[in-house]
């Protein structure tokens, strides 16, 4: 780990820990220490305002939990307010330290996939009107931004893949595994291996088969079929109860087709593989589908009830 | 303590307390945050003795001070978010759309989340209980079986982290 070199650095160091018991009587001397020199003070503030802000983000060790089968108790999260204080940490130690981060954004638009391969072997699937960013100095670390995004990982138990999504962090160490974001909700799907969700008393350890969403504080615990997993990447999407809201997404996502669903039939429930070939030029084909009308609306089409 | 003892040790210690504030960098709003001291204290007495009611007040200075620290370090921040929102292009500003905002922000957050890898286990385990949990290090070290020096030097280490954070997220 770094160590400062900074003189003010380390007395402020020093003050902080000392300060921070509450036994601490030494005033006068923090005092003298403050009126030293008006960069004091600003040290000593700026380290103390982010000990508070970002305490949560100091990495906790978590007990596995076990996969739950389908219908399983919600669990129920608190979250914690504040941009940063908003993300939990990661679970597994980390190797060397990188001196600072040099990122960059890739960017899909809709009905657009592409494939990134990292040096260690890994690889990014890109589904359409995504935006993933990644770490020219950290090759073991992303930002899902937008949209999903397949992941197949290669294995380093030394220095685990990190993806970061809507204030969530996923660890994983040598996987398979398919995230999908809208907005701050978010949907992860096990392949292969396995993948840590979040930290502390409440990480979530999710295996190959092992699937979840968090929609706010709420996160939804389910079985899925492996061979299912990143399905968009063969052309085809599986689903088993979601709401046409979440399936027209998907498709607009992975076609390019701007499909919507009418608020009466939005949380209608869909059970079925859909197949994505040809849909663009023919999105009337899903009408038998949902049992729906789809037909023109707005800039695009739209799902909505049979008249 | 009753309000009356804290208020006594309150008007003998005024100018220490004020010189406190001052080294800290109120500047001339010391006097304005001396009130806004005695106010806190006063409206949200403490729940049982304490032993000595003049560190009491100055952990109290101490705690505003920094909370002030925040406060604008938060407007600084608004006032960006407005800008960035509904602002034309000003000399200095950000041009990045909101939504890149929003990646910066993240970008922010991994980079601190990088930074903060760093801590071994135990130091991180220490500093949570700390800050998280509010225990003191005497306590900590019995509950741990190590010495004072062990706890104060992990969480230095911890601190240490938490400064390399904020040099990422201002360097980057």
């Amino acid at each position: 780990m770094a160590r400062s070199t900074n003189p003010i650095d380390d007395a402020a160091l020093d003050w902080i820990v000392r300060v921070g018991d509450p036994a601490f009587d030494d005033w006068d001397g923090f005092t003298a220490w403050l009126e030293a020199d008006p960069r004091h003070a600003t040290c000593y503030q700026m380290l103390e305002a982010d000990a508070a802000e970002m305490a949560n983000l100091v990495p906790a060790s978590a007990p596995a939990m076990p996969i739950a089968e389908r219908r399983m108790p919600i669990l129920r999260r608190r979250w914690i307010g504040g941009a940063l204080a908003a993300s939990i940490a990661a679970v597994i130690g980390f190797g060397a330290l990188r001196s600072g981060a040099d990122p960059y954004v890739v960017e899909t638009l809709p009905g657009v996939t592409r494939t990134i391969a990292l040096a260690d072997g890994s690889s990014i699937v890109l589904n359409g009107d995504t935006r993933l960013t990644l770490d020219h100095r950290d090759q073991r670390v992303a930002a899902l931004d937008r949209g999903e995004a397949y992941f197949v990982v290669h294995h380093n138990a030394a220095r685990p893949f990190r993806v970061a999504v809507s204030g969530h962090e996923l660890v994983d160490v040598g996987t398979a595994f398919n995230v999908a974001r809208e907005g701050q909700t978010v949907r992860v799907g096990v392949a292969e291996g396995a993948v840590v969700f979040g930290s502390g008393d409440e990480a979530v350890r999710l295996k190959a088969g092992g699937a979840l969403q968090v929609e706010g504080d709420v996160i939804r615990l389910s079985a899925i079929e492996p061979d299912s997993v990143g399905g968009w990447r063969e052309g085809s999407l599986d689903y088993d109860g979601a709401p046409l809201r979440q399936v027209a997404a998907d498709l607009s996502r992975a076609t390019g087709l701007k499909l919507v669903a009418a608020p009466a039939v939005a949380e209608r429930t869909f059970r079925g593989t859909i197949a994505l070939d040809g849909l663009r030029d023919n999105p009337t084909r899903l009408a038998p589908l949902f049992n729906a009308s789809v037909r023109r609306g707005g800039s695009g089409w739209e799902i909505a009830p049979l008249p | 303590m009753t309000r009356s003892g804290l208020e006594a040790t309150f008007l003998t210690s005024r100018e220490t307390l004020l010189r406190f504030l001052i080294a800290h960098g109120a500047g001339d709003a010391a006097e304005d945050v001396l009130q806004e001291l005695w106010i806190r204290v006063s409206t949200a007495p403490p729940s049982g003795p304490i032993a000595s009611p003049l560190s009491y007040l100055f952990r109290a200075a101490n705690n505003l001070m920094v909370d002030r620290h925040r406060s604008l370090r938060q407007a600084a921040l608004r006032e960006q978010a407005w800008s960035d929102a509904f602002g034309a292009t000003m000399p200095g500003r950000s041009d990045a759309p909101f939504g890149e905002r929003t990646l910066i922000a993240r970008e922010e957050l991994l980079l601190a989340q990088a930074a903060l890898a760093a801590v071994p286990l135990r130091a991180a385990a220490i500093f949570r209980r700390h800050r998280i949990d509010g225990i003191g290090q005497k306590q900590i070290s019995a509950e741990m079986g190590l010495s004072l020096s062990t706890i104060e030097s992990d969480l230095r280490i911890a601190y240490g982290a938490l400064m390399e954070a904020r040099r990422r997220i201002d360097e980057g």
